[in-house]
């Protein structure tokens, strides 16, 4: 039986140590080394925090789901949020390697994560990303 | 995340302990900024972070950005390996002064 773990909270920032300590033991009972753990959980914890900051603008109580599932080839996670939906022109419009505080979450996220999705729909915003097993950071 | 601050001579030290995240990081900028008002130099201890996110790195840019603006300095020392990795996947490790012990720190001058 593969493993999966879901969460369903409101968009409270004292959650994502919550998330994150338990995204670390998962990826790594799926076969991944401390070092890709934490980066995986990096993240997976920069998009919840988006999703808190631009989704639902720092409110407490936005609803957010997320999914992690052990796929045939690593991890599948989706997160589905009612905030605002994702600006796709902003997602990693900042160049990296640069002196700006802004803008390095998403670029995070691509970095560490071999497919990244947001996609609105009618039940919400979806983020969808996967990472293969073997391939590291 | 703990914040501490002790003297060492003219340097303010600024010690952290916990998680930086989105929940916190608002708390470690207005610290170091307010602390960056009253010092010369200001060095920042890294060594007890278990956690940081983006949202606490920029905090580190836009502190050292303000240092320079203020003629100040701004160091960092005892970054382990958790957040090297987060400095490393986003490439600002360049940009700060890093040192591994606080006495390198304090004699970066």
């Amino acid at each position: 039986m593969s493993l999966r773990l879901k969460f369903a909270m409101t968009s409270d920032p004292r959650y994502l140590p919550v998330v994150r300590g338990a995204i670390g033991p998962l990826a790594a009972a799926i076969g991944w080394d401390e070092s890709d753990c934490r980066a995986i959980t990096l993240a997976l914890d920069e998009a919840l925090a988006n999703i808190i900051r631009h989704a639902y603008h720092n409110r407490a109580d936005g609803f957010i789901e997320l999914e992690c599932r052990e796929s045939a080839d690593g991890l599948e996670v989706t997160m589905l949020d009612n905030g605002e939906a994702p600006d796709r022109s902003k997602i990693c419009a900042r160049a990296i390697a640069c002196d700006q505080p802004g803008g390095l979450g998403t670029h995070i996220i691509k970095d560490v994560m071999d497919t990244v999705s947001y996609q609105a729909t009618a039940a919400g915003n979806r983020f969808v990303a996967t990472k293969r097993l073997g391939k590291t950071t | 995340m703990k914040i501490s601050i002790r003297d060492a001579g003219a340097v303010k030290i600024v010690e952290i302990e916990g998680d930086v995240d989105l929940g916190t990081s608002q708390v470690l900028r207005r610290t170091l900024f307010e602390t960056l008002l009253i010092a010369p130099k200001l060095a920042l201890n890294l060594a007890a972070i278990r956690y940081i996110d983006s949202s606490g790195i920029a905090t580190l840019i836009e502190v050292l950005k303000d240092s320079q603006r203020r003629n100040k300095e701004f160091v960092l020392f005892g970054l382990s390996p958790a957040v090297q990795q987060v400095f490393h996947l986003t490439h600002v490790v360049r940009i700060f002064q890093v040192f591994q012990t606080e006495e390198e720190a304090l004699g970066s001058a």
